[in-house]
Parts: C-alpha cells; sequence; structure tokens
C-alpha cells in the first residue's frame, strides 16, 4: 500500500492537515443529525478523507465495509426506457457514486437513486439515524438538468437521506444546490502543513529527514497532499538515506509542457504551432484536462517570459480558458492561444530587437 | 431512325464472321447463303448491307441458279482492280443515290436484295441476265445491270439476337465498320436532305415542336454526339460491351470497332482507301488469313482498342459477364451522365429501363423491378435486351437505400456462381444459353448502370466497393459553347459567343442548364447579355458540393474573372458563391475540422502569426457557436457558420492549389481518448475501495502516475535471488508487491519484441513482461523520455509470483485483509491461520512450477522457488517473533518444511528433466481440490504423485 493510502486518517480526531475544519465537523455531527455538505476545493486537499472520517463518526466502523455494485437502472422516461449502467460503492448506511459516468442522462441518477434509497431506510435498533448518506462525485460535471432535479430530490427526501456533495469548484454548482447545503470550503493545504503531514510520515516510517528536504517536496508539489506524500515515497524508494541535493522526481505530463513551453519560445511560426499541436493531442489523448494543460503552459511560459508581456499573456490566457469552456473542441482554443502568444511574442521580440 | 439503323450493325457482322467459318465448304455454300440472308436483311438497313456485302462479297457470294460462280468474280475483282477499288470507296459517296431505290422498294422488302444482286451478277448487258434485273450506273459511268431476287423467306425470325450462331471469330474488321459508319452519315444526310427527316422524333435535326425542351429536343441521340468526356464514353462503352457475351450469347463482337473508330472518324480517309485495296487485294485467300492480316493492320493503327480489347477478351472468356458488374457513373448535375447511360444502352442494343427518385424504391419493389428486368426477356415486338438504369441513387435514403441493398445482393449471388458460369460463355448455342441464364436466380444478367451525383454519399459506400466508378468531368467550355451555338443556330436565337461562353462558365458546363436558360430567353424574347449572367436570370441548381471542394475553395483565391470584375467588386460575388457552398454543404462540424487541420499547411503570408491567431480565433468562435446551438436548439444560428469561414478565407487564401487532406487527428485523438478512459475506467473498478474512493480518473493522471510509476520501480532493487537480498530490500520487496497488490497491478506477458533495455537479459526471457494494465502509457508522449527506471525481467518475474502468492493470501488467509498491525490476535486463530498461510504457501511453490514449466525457460524455476522457500522462512521467523504460544509447534512445522522442501528440490531437478511433466498434470486436480478446502494438509511423499490420505490438520497437531 502507498504511504498515501497507508497514513490516511481514518478518523475526524485523527486529522492533522485541515484540523479546524475537523473539529468543526465533528461538533456538527455528534448533534445527532446534519444537514446536507457540500465539499468543494482543488484536489489533493482531503475533502474525500473528510467526507470519509465524518461518515466513520456518523455510523462508526460499519461504514468501513464496503461493496461494489455495478448496478443497472432501468429507467421510465416517458415514451422510452432508458438503461443507466452506474458503478456504487455502498455500505448499510451509505451509496458513494459517480453521477457523471451517465453522461447526459445524469438527471435520472440523480432522482431515481435518492428515490431508492429512500425507499430503503436503514432499520437500526437504537432508532436514532434514521437515515442514509448519498456522497456524489463531482457535482460539478452534473448538467444543470441534474442540479435542478436534486434541488427537488434534496428536499422531499431529506426526512430520509443526507447528501455529501463533493466537487472541485462551487462555482459551477447552482446557487439552488449550494444554498441547500453546509458548504464546506477544503483549502488547499499550505506548504507548512504539508511539510508537518510529510514529517508525521517520516516519523511513522523512522526516516531521517534532512532538514529542508520536506520543504523542497512541499514546493514542488503544488499544494497538493496526495503528490506531496507520493513524490516523498518516490524519493524514499528511488534512494534512502535522503541527501539534500536529491532529485525530486517531476510528473511527467508537467515536463512536457515545459518542452513544449521551450518550443514555443524558439519559434513562432505556423510550422512550428503545428508542431505544437500534435504535442497538445498527446496530452490530450492521455486524458489530461485541457483546463489544466492551458494552466500549466501559461505558467511555463510566465516563467520565461518578460515581465511587461506577463500581464497580456495572462490575458489571453484567461480569454482562452473561457472560450474553451463554451466550446466543445478544446483543442482549438488550447492552439488559438498558442498562436496569440506567437504573436504577442514576436511582436515584442522585433520590437525590442528590431 | 439513326438508332435503328445501328442497331443491326453488329448483327451483321456477326453474320459476317459465321460467313467465314463457312467459308471453307464451298460445297454448302449455296443453302448456307440463302439462310444467312434470311437472318441478317433488315428493312430499313440496306445500304451498310449492301456495302460491307459488296466489300465481301467473296464471302457472301452467289445466288441460286446463277452462271458465274465466286471464283470468276473474284477474277474479275483482283484483275481490274482499279475499276472496282474505286467503286469501294467512292460507292460511299453514291451511296444516297440508292435510297430512292430502297424506299421505292416499300419496306425495304426487296431492297437488300437487289443491292446484293447488283453486286454480285452485275453485267454489262441486260440480257445476260434472266429475270427482273435493274440498271446501275458506277461512278466511273459504266453502266450495268444487275439482277434482282425476290426473298421468299423473308420475314422470318431473322432478327432475333440470342438466335444467334456464335462464330469463333476474334478478329476485328475495322474497315468494314468505318466504311460503314462512314456510309451511315451520308446516308442520314441524304435522308433528311430528300425528306425532311419528320418521321424520326428522336433525330436531332428535327426541328420541329417549339414546346418541347431544347434539353430535350438536343439531347444527344448518338454516340458520337456526346459532350461528355471522350475517355468516360468509351470506357462506359467498353464496359457495356462486355455484357454481350452474357445477354447476347456471343463472343467478342467486330461491332465495337464500329464505335471506336466513329470516335476516330477523323482519321483520314486516305488510310482508310489503303486498307480496303489491301483487302481487296488479299480477299484471294480464304475468311481467316484474311481477317488476320485486317487485325494486323488495323493493329498498327488502334493499338491501343485492341490492347482493350485483348483484356476483355481474357476478362469475359472467364465468365459471361465483365468483373464489375455495375457501372457507377458519378459528377455533378447537367454533365450528361444520364444521357451518356442512354445513349451508350442504345448503341450496343439495350432497351433502356430507367428507375429514377420519383419512382417507388422500396427495397421490395424494387426488387422485383430489377428481377424483370435484368431476367426476363420482354414479349414486346422488339425483343431487345434490357439495360437498367438508376438514376439519382445516391439521393436514395431510407426506403431507397432498397435499390442498393437488392444490387449488392444480387452481386454477391452473381459473385458465388461465377465459377459455375464459367463454360457457359463458351456456349455457342443460343437455346441453350438461355437456358441456362433462367435456371439460374436472382443473378445480374443485364447491365446497370448506376447514376448519382455525389460519390461519396453514405448510401453508396458498399456500392462504391462492386462497382465500377466513372467520374465525370465539366467537358470544356468551347465543346459545350460550341454546341449551344449549334442550337442556336437551330433555333434562331442570336447570342454572342462571349455571351454563350460567359453562360456556360457560370453554370460550370451545366449544359442543362444552359440550354434551360437560353429556352427561356428565347421565349421571352430577350437576348442573352453577359451582365445578365451573374444575376438572377440563370437558373441555378441547389447542389451541395463534396467537403474537398469547399475546402479547395476556403484554401484557394479564385481567378479573378474578367466578367464580374468589370461589373462589381469582385469580393461579394465571390463571398456568394463561398456561402452558398458551405450553406449547402451544411456540415459545419466537419467543414470547420478540416479547415483546422489544414490551414497551417497553406503558404500565406505572416511574419507576425497574426492571421495564423485570428484563423483560430474563428475558428474556436465557430466552436463555441455550435455547441451553444447544440446546448440551447436554436438552429437558426447556423447561418452565421458560413461566415465564419469565409473570413478565414480572406485572411489566408492562397493561389496555389492547397494540399488537403481529410482530418483525421481529431477523431483519432478522439477515439483514443475514450479507449485510455476505458482502461483507466476498467483498473479503477478493480481496485479496492478503500483506495479508489480517493482517487478520481482525472486526479490520477495528473498527480499520481508518473510517481506512481517511479514507485513501482525501484532502482534500488537488485535482480538476484530473494535469500541475496538484505533485510531491508527484502522489506521493501514486501512494501512493493503490497503496493502493486492494493493496486491491482501485476506484470503479463505482452507479445511485443523486446525492447532495447531488455536486450541485456534477452538471454534469460524472450517474451516481455508489462504492466497489466498498462499505465505507463499515460506518461509516453511522443518525442519524449521518460526518466523512469526499468525493472530487469527477473524482477518483473519474481514481482509477479510474488503478487500472486500475495492475492492467494488474501483470499484464503483470513477475512480481513492483511494489515500489517492487525497482526495481535489471540493465538489460536493466528496459528491456524499461519499454518494455513503456510499451506498455500507451498502450493504456491507448487504452483509456480508449474507455471515456470509453461514458461520456456526454466532457469528462473529455481529462483522462483528460492523465493517461495525465503518467503516461507520469513513468515516463520514473523511468526515465532510475534506469538509465543506457537513456540512448541514451531519444531513440528519447520519439520514439515525440510521435509517438503527436500521433497520440491528432488521434484524440481526431475522437472528440469521434463520427464515427469504428465504426473505433474495429473496432480494438478489435486492441487485444485486442496485449494478449495484451505484446512487440509496433504502430506505428499517420493517424488510421484503419491498422495496417501488427506489428513485434517488437527491430527498432526498435539
Amino acid at each position: 500500500m502507498l504511504w498515501v493510502d497507508k497514513y490516511r486518517p481514518k478518523t475526524l480526531d485523527k486529522i492533522i492537515v485541515h484540523e479546524d475544519i475537523a473539529s468543526n465537523l465533528k461538533k456538527l455531527v455528534s448533534e445527532q443529525d446534519c444537514p446536507h455538505l457540500l465539499f468543494y476545493g482543488p484536489t489533493g486537499s482531503g475533502k474525500k478523507t473528510l467526507i470519509m472520517a465524518v461518515l466513520k463518526q456518523m455510523f462508526g466502523v460499519a461504514v468501513e465495509k464496503v461493496k461494489m455494485e455495478n448496478k443497472t437502472w432501468k429507467i421510465d422516461a416517458g415514451t422510452r426506457t432508458i438503461e443507466l449502467e452506474v458503478t456504487t460503492l455502498s455500505s448499510t448506511f451509505h451509496v458513494e457514486m459517480n453521477p457523471s459516468d451517465a453522461g447526459f442522462q445524469d438527471r435520472y441518477i440523480v432522482q431515481e437513486i435518492i428515490k431508492e434509497m429512500a425507499k430503503s431506510r436503514p432499520i437500526i435498533t437504537k432508532g436514532k439515524k434514521g437515515f442514509k448518506v448519498l456522497v456524489l462525485n463531482e457535482v460539478d460535471k452534473l448538467s444543470k438538468e441534474a442540479q435542478h432535479s436534486l434541488r427537488r430530490t434534496m428536499e422531499k427526501y431529506s426526512a430520509s437521506c443526507r447528501l455529501i456533495l463533493c466537487c472541485n469548484s462551487s462555482s459551477r454548482v447552482t446557487e439552488a444546490v449550494r444554498s441547500r447545503c453546509l458548504n464546506v470550503r477544503v483549502n488547499a493545504p499550505t506548504e507548512e502543513q504539508i511539510i508537518t503531514a510529510l514529517e508525521f510520515i517520516g516519523k511513522k516510517e523512522g526516516l531521517q529527514l534532512p532538514s529542508g528536504f520536506a520543504a523542497r517536496i512541499a514546493a514542488q508539489s503544488n499544494r497538493n497532499l496526495r503528490r506531496a506524500i507520493l513524490t516523498f515515497e518516490t524519493c524514499r524508494v528511488q534512494q534512502y538515506p535522503f541527501t539534500n541535493n536529491q532529485v525530486v522526481p517531476l510528473m511527467d505530463w508537467e515536463q512536457y509542457v515545459s518542452e513544449i513551453a521551450s518550443d514555443i519560445m524558439k519559434e513562432q511560426s505556423p510550422k512550428r504551432l503545428f508542431q505544437v499541436r500534435g504535442k497538445i493531442y498527446e496530452l490530450l489523448i492521455n486524458c489530461i484536462p485541457p483546463e489544466i494543460v492551458l494552466k500549466k503552459l501559461l505558467s511555463e511560459l510566465l516563467k520565461k517570459l518578460d515581465s511587461e508581456l506577463k500581464h497580456e499573456v495572462c490575458h489571453w490566457a484567461a480569454y482562452y480558458e473561457h472560450r474553451m469552456r463554451l466550446g466543445q473542441k478544446a483543442i482549438f482554443h488550447i492552439e488559438a492561444f498558442v498562436a496569440k502568444f506567437m504573436s504577442i511574442y514576436k511582436g515584442f521580440l522585433i520590437a525590442t530587437f528590431g | 431512325m439513326e438508332m435503328d439503323m445501328d442497331i443491326p450493325l453488329p448483327e451483321e457482322l456477326e453474320w459476317l464472321e459465321s460467313n467465314a467459318l463457312h467459308e471453307e465448304e464451298q460445297e454448302d455454300f449455296e443453302e448456307l447463303i440463302e439462310e444467312d440472308f434470311e437472318e441478317v436483311q433488315d428493312p430499313k438497313s440496306i445500304s451498310p448491307e449492301n456495302s460491307k456485302k459488296r466489300r465481301l462479297h467473296p464471302d457472301v457470294v452467289v445466288v441460286e441458279g446463277v452462271s458465274k460462280s465466286s471464283p470468276d468474280e473474284k477474277k474479275s475483282r483482283t484483275t481490274a482492280s482499279s475499276p472496282e477499288a474505286v467503286p469501294d470507296e467512292e460507292w460511299l459517296r453514291y451511296s444516297p443515290r440508292e435510297d430512292p431505290v430502297v424506299v421505292d422498294d416499300g419496306g425495304g422488302d426487296d431492297g437488300p436484295v437487289a443491292g446484293v444482286v447488283e453486286e454480285k451478277l452485275l453485267s454489262r448487258f441486260a440480257s445476260e441476265i434472266n429475270g427482273p434485273s435493274i440498271s446501275v450506273t458506277g461512278p466511273c459511268g459504266d453502266r450495268v445491270y444487275s439482277m434482282m431476287r425476290h426473298d421468299e423467306v423473308y420475314g422470318g425470325d431473322r432478327r432475333g439476337l440470342n438466335v444467334r450462331t456464335s462464330s469463333k471469330g476474334l478478329l476485328s474488321e475495322p474497315m468494314n465498320v468505318l466504311m460503314e459508319k462512314v456510309e451511315q452519315e451520308a446516308l442520314n444526310k441524304a435522308l433528311q436532305a430528300s425528306f425532311g427527316a419528320s418521321n424520326d422524333p428522336m433525330d436531332e435535326a428535327v426541328p420541329i415542336s417549339t414546346e418541347k425542351l431544347w434539353v430535350e429536343k438536343y439531347a444527344p441521340s448518338s454516340f458520337t454526339e456526346l459532350l461528355s468526356d471522350e475517355q468516360t464514353n468509351r470506357e462506359v462503352l467498353l464496359w457495356l460491351k462486355q455484357w454481350d457475351n452474357c445477354v447476347f450469347g456471343s463472343q467478342i463482337r467486330v461491332t465495337s470497332n464500329d464505335v471506336l473508330s466513329a470516335l476516330k472518324r477523323h482519321s483520314s480517309v486516305a488510310q482508310q482507301n489503303k486498307f480496303s485495296d489491301f483487302r481487296i487485294l488479299s480477299s484471294k485467300s480464304n475468311g481467316f488469313p484474311l481477317r488476320n492480316q485486317n487485325f494486323k493492320l488495323s493493329d498498327a493503327l488502334n493499338e491501343e482498342k485492341n490492347n482493350l480489347k485483348e483484356l476483355w477478351n481474357k476478362k469475359t472468356a472467364a465468365n459471361g459477364s465483365p468483373e464489375q458488374k455495375i457501372l457507377l457513373l458519378c459528377g455533378p448535375p447537367g454533365l450528361g451522365k444520364t444521357t451518356l447511360a442512354h445513349v451508350a444502352a442504345k448503341h450496343c442494343g439495350y432497351r433502356v429501363v430507367e428507375i429514377n427518385a420519383s419512382d417507388d424504391r422500396s427495397s421490395s419493389t424494387i426488387e422485383s423491378k430489377i428481377l424483370d428486368v435484368v431476367q426476363m426477356d420482354s414479349v414486346m415486338a422488339d425483343s431487345k435486351p434490357k439495360c437498367l438504369v438508376i438514376d439519382e441513387i445516391d439521393g436514395a435514403l431510407g426506403e431507397g437505400k432498397g435499390a442498393v441493398e437488392v444490387i449488392l445482393k444480387m452481386v454477391a449471388s452473381d459473385r458465388k456462381s461465377a465459377i459455375k458460369v464459367g463454360d457457359a460463355a463458351e456456349e455457342s448455342q443460343p437455346g441453350k444459353a438461355s437456358i441456362k441464364r433462367s435456371s439460374r436466380r436472382a443473378t445480374l444478367l443485364r447491365p446497370v448502370i448506376c447514376i448519382c451525383n455525389d460519390l461519396y454519399a453514405p448510401a453508396l459506400r458498399p456500392l462504391r466497393q462492386v462497382a465500377k466508378v466513372h467520374i465525370f468531368v465539366q467537358p470544356t467550355i468551347s465543346r459545350v459553347v460550341n454546341r449551344l451555338k449549334y442550337i442556336c443556330n437551330k433555333e434562331g436565337f442570336k447570342a454572342s459567343g462571349i455571351g454563350l461562353s460567359a453562360l456556360a462558365e457560370y453554370t460550370e458546363g451545366d449544359i442543362r442548364s444552359c440550354l434551360n436558360t437560353l429556352q427561356f430567353l428565347n421565349k421571352k424574347r430577350e437576348s442573352l447579355k453577359v451582365w445578365d449572367i451573374g444575376s438572377q436570370v440563370v437558373g441555378r441548381k441547389d447542389m451541395s458540393r463534396s467537403v474537398f471542394d469547399i475546402w479547395k475553395e476556403v484554401f484557394q483565391k479564385r481567378r479573378v474573372k474578367h466578367e464580374v470584375k468589370s461589373m462589381n467588386s469582385r469580393v461579394p460575388g465571390n463571398m456568394d458563391f463561398l456561402y452558398s457552398l458551405i450553406s449547402d454543404r451544411g456540415d459545419y462540424d466537419l467543414t470547420m475540422e478540416g479547415i483546422y487541420e489544414n490551414f497551417l499547411h497553406l503558404s500565406y503570408h505572416d511574419p507576425l502569426m497574426q492571421k495564423t491567431g485570428k484563423c483560430l480565433d474563428f475558428l474556436g468562435g465557430s466552436d463555441t457557436l455550435l455547441q451553444y446551438i447544440m446546448r440551447t436548439q436554436q438552429m437558426f444560428l447556423y447561418v452565421y457558420q458560413p461566415f465564419i469561414a469565409i473570413s478565414i478565407h480572406s485572411e489566408i487564401a492562397q493561389v496555389g492549389k492547397p494540399n488537403i487532406e481529410w482530418p483525421k487527428a481529431t477523431q483519432r485523438s478522439r477515439a483514443m481518448l475514450m479507449e485510455k478512459k476505458e482502461i483507466l475506467k476498467c483498473w479503477h473498478n478493480k481496485i479496492s475501495p478503500q483506495i479508489s474512493r480517493h482517487l478520481s480518473i482525472a486526479s490520477f493522471v495528473t498527480d499520481v502516475v508518473s510517481l506512481l510509476l517511479h514507485v513501482l520501480s525501484p532502482s534500488t532493487l537488485r535482480p538476484v535471488a530473494l535469500h541475496l537480498l538484505s533485510q531491508r530490500e527484502r522489506e521493501d520487496l514486501a512494501q512493493l508487491v503490497d503496493t502493486m497488490v492494493s493496486y491491482s497491478l501485476t506484470y503479463k506477458n505482452m507479445k511485443y519484441e523486446p525492447l532495447l533495455t531488455n536486450q541485456r537479459e534477452a538471454v534469460s526471457d524472450a517474451s516481455m513482461l508489462s504492466l497489466e494494465p498498462p499505465i505507463e502509457h499515460f506518461i509516453s508522449f511522443k518525442d519524449y523520455q521518460t526518466g523512469h527506471c526499468v525493472l530487469s525481467s527477473a524482477i518483473k518475474q519474481v514481482l509477479v509470483h510474488e503478487i500472486e502468492k500475495r492475492k492467494i493470501l488474501r483470499e484464503n488467509g483470513g477475512h480481513q485483509p492483511v494489515h500489517p498491525s492487525a497482526e495481535s490476535n489471540s493465538d489460536q486463530p493466528l496459528r491456524t491461520k499461519d499454518i494455513g498461510a503456510f499451506s498455500n504457501q507451498t502450493n504456491n511453490i507448487n504452483s509456480s512450477i508449474k507455471m515456470n514449466r509453461e514458461n520456456p525457460n526454466c532457469a528462473l524455476t529455481h529462483e522462483s522457488l528460492k523465493a517461495g522457500a525465503s518467503q516461507n522462512s520469513i513468515l516463520r521467523d514473523n511468526k515465532c517473533g510475534t506469538a509465543n504460544g506457537v513456540k512448541v509447534k514451531a519444531p513440528i512445522i519447520a519439520n514439515r518444511r525440510s521435509s517438503s522442501s527436500s521433497f520440491f528440490d528432488r521434484f524440481r531437478k526431475l522437472s528440469s528433466k521434463g520427464s515427469e511433466i504428465p504426473d505433474d498434470y495429473q496432480q494438478k486436480p489435486a492441487t485444485m481440490e486442496r485449494d478449495s478446502r484451505p484446512f487440509l494438509f496433504k502430506y505428499n511423499e517420493g517424488f510421484t504423485n503419491a498422495v496417501k490420505r488427506p489428513v485434517r490438520i488437527r491430527e498432526l497437531l498435539p
């Protein structure tokens, strides 16, 4: 097992990165009831860990006994029946699922599953917690229709069902849904928090950490705890007695993007643009989200750029990212950004050096 | 009339061929000749026959009760070559003179006979001829008398196409044909001159009926009048001719030359003369040599033609019909596809049956219709075989696809029966052939010509593969203008050449559109003005063009036309054109994709990348617009799409011809993305939920995969046997195995060639082990070197075994997963668990040996055994360390272990010899059974499969 999983805090008490949130949640849950929750924050900040800890706090160890189901739902939608296949993780107290798997028919999933859960209320001898928890991942990827239908079902079945929503950005969750939930913002951990987490793991593993080593990893981790811990483990695997100048491995795709960036800086021509297009295609094919490609590309370009141009380039990056979200073919927009950058940069070069 | 004139020609030639066969048997000559005459005579085609018979008269010769015999005749011909040879050619010019004779004879009953007789039995004096005679004046002014003869048997089955004796004569006689053609024309002219040719509705020269559309009126009725590309015409005709064997039951037919030479009409008459001279000189010899020589000569002249012919000789010899049973003509409207099909089919003696878009084209009706046409002979008066022309087949959507399906079915069944059909081709008896034909069902026995506008219509995709495809190209403007001029002259419509050429250019050579426009103007009593053409006067068709055309137009600057320039600024005109072009097509998604993938290859001046940036902006705008339309279903916004393409055109259009490729990259990347996502999803589902719930697919690729791969391939792991590893290394290995198991990763044999890194240890293993699922693919970018070290295959082998072992341990070793911290339980369960695990351990070794045996190399057997053994020891140490109460049983276990290991040692030796393999396989079921009961211990002694009896573990314990 990787350290990421091995040292994942299982209860709210053990959480060390977002201690304030954890203590608040603990207070909330100990009231025997809880509102709908919406966790949002960047990847690798610990949303899922928090959610699992909350569930454990609410229902005890039984939550950890989960079974994976690949269920096919048959839904009557007016004239036709739709068959949807969704993978769910369920224990006696909760169901976890990723409704955006169903694509544009996610609306039916949301409706049907909540209904089904409402029907099968857990019977608890203590007679207290007569509700189930539905954990929905990637709510921001739900369609507008699904979010609207979610809003009704949230109220209708609130007696038997609690929702815990989890997403990266709350801006793409409709107001209506947000206002029905208790919003929990999970920040990306600060570098200090990451360093403490790494030192905690190092202590548990009995490793000698040279001073500043954890800080280096944390600085490179992009404030992503998962990545920091993985990098840490990678370093451990590659060379144990850590040295201060040890190479901290980078993500391959990031290196690839920086290669692209230096390609762009070297030459600005339609021909080069065509080569860049091929490389961007490579990234997109390998399931790297286009927004992240664009963002990373921008940051790589900014590193090498003159400060007077930075503002303008950032502006255009934002412009094209916006258009990318409106459109469908991400590559058009990324390439448009690259072309724009080339144009700006070439103009700048000519103006400066003649 | 002309059509009718054309048709008998093949028959005549055939007849000649058959005569050539009979040539040798001079004894039966007279009777045979009689029959032949009866067969061939056609009232309407007198003069060609005449001439031919004249030329070939040594073959034909003779009438009953004649004093002169053919040898005499020949002699007279050859000796007095000048008076005779001259007429031979001169005759053509005089042929009109004959016409009154023909017509006077009333339907031509006597005509042919007269012609022939006049040839054979001419004499200087009328008195020398007994019976009725007719006087003929030769070209040189000599007057001769000819005997007239009535043909009593006339009127029988003279034209039955299928009742034709086919001959083996494969040689051509191009001269005959050439002569014939010329004569025909002369005759036609004469006919028209004398009668006004008003009796023939099909003739182009008919200047009546103003109600008729000019398009119909002036439709080409003979092959030579076609405006379309000559090459295409010829090939279509050739294809049709290939059916002759199947349809008419004859071998290669000379008539093709008729047509081909008709196309080469302009070849000099002098040459023809030479040929005719030659023939006459050589006509002394028998038929075959004569033909041969002629063929050679013509070969020299028309080499190409004959090559073609030989080619299809071979083809048709195999099966009765051509290789490709369907002809697919495609091209933009108005170029004369339908006309060509009709004319060519008529020319070859078919009756055209047309099915077009207005007919019911559902699968069932069309099938019966096609079957009717293709397999039955009509009972109508003209027993011409039919030729099916399916017009507008690309318009066949939904129901209409039936036509394509039916045809494909028939072609497919034809293919199957093609082998059986083979011999039918040699069938000379027409009767037999027809029987054969009827006995076969659902096969194509008649030519089918399909006509379409868009070759790449989806409905035609299957058809395209089986059909012979001809693409029509626009005829040259001058050709079109010539024809238009001719028609205008005929109609008395005043039109300048410039105007006509402008019109033709504007309509892109669409004659139909041109003619309709002209007729319309004529009706309105207006004249054709150049500046009208661009405006609304010309009816333009709503046609869509292929995407490639659109891309080409977008990327390429049109040459500025002087007409347009003179009128108004050219940009709007061009824009209109592009707009209609793009909006007619409609598939904006594809259009934009094509532009996107190709525009960077254009050569446009763009030093600051501004144009490129703009174009990409436009494309991005188009993408967002499309997405918006899709989301909000506001389809009317589509009208703005073409403008995006037009603005791109205005930015980057080049003068040169663009090199356009079909946009594949987008589709390819989409498909690959789906594939990779699927891999990830499957894998995600396999990982135990405790881990997978925290890991989304997106974050896996961005955050985890490279680091995970680093973790999975530690460079510190030495490729040595397990017992040589230090304590820490062993722990590392255990940790690695644990990680791999929890992430359900393993190594798998791939069939790829060993990579370079692997070649160092290629001795040990030829096949390569790679990760399963292949997550390392997610970091393999093009032109990118990863810094990951690759484990040696030996380590990978070890890992595979360890993983297998660990998995089994997990399944059997207890219900809860093996947590490092969850070891502190009570004594008894631990003991049983441990021992169970231990027994499994041995099993594992067993099975791993088997696995290794299956591998080609046995070198690793030893290693894996060692691995198993060391694992045992680790396990034992562990147990001793943790639990005190177990110490008592330790010796027993140790004892057992040592014995078992010694057993396996022996076993291994044997197995490496390979002598015990069958025994081992016998052992397999037993092992399986044992695995199903985890707490059973089997004590095997000796090296055979001597299983004594199953023993409960508690029996062994004190």
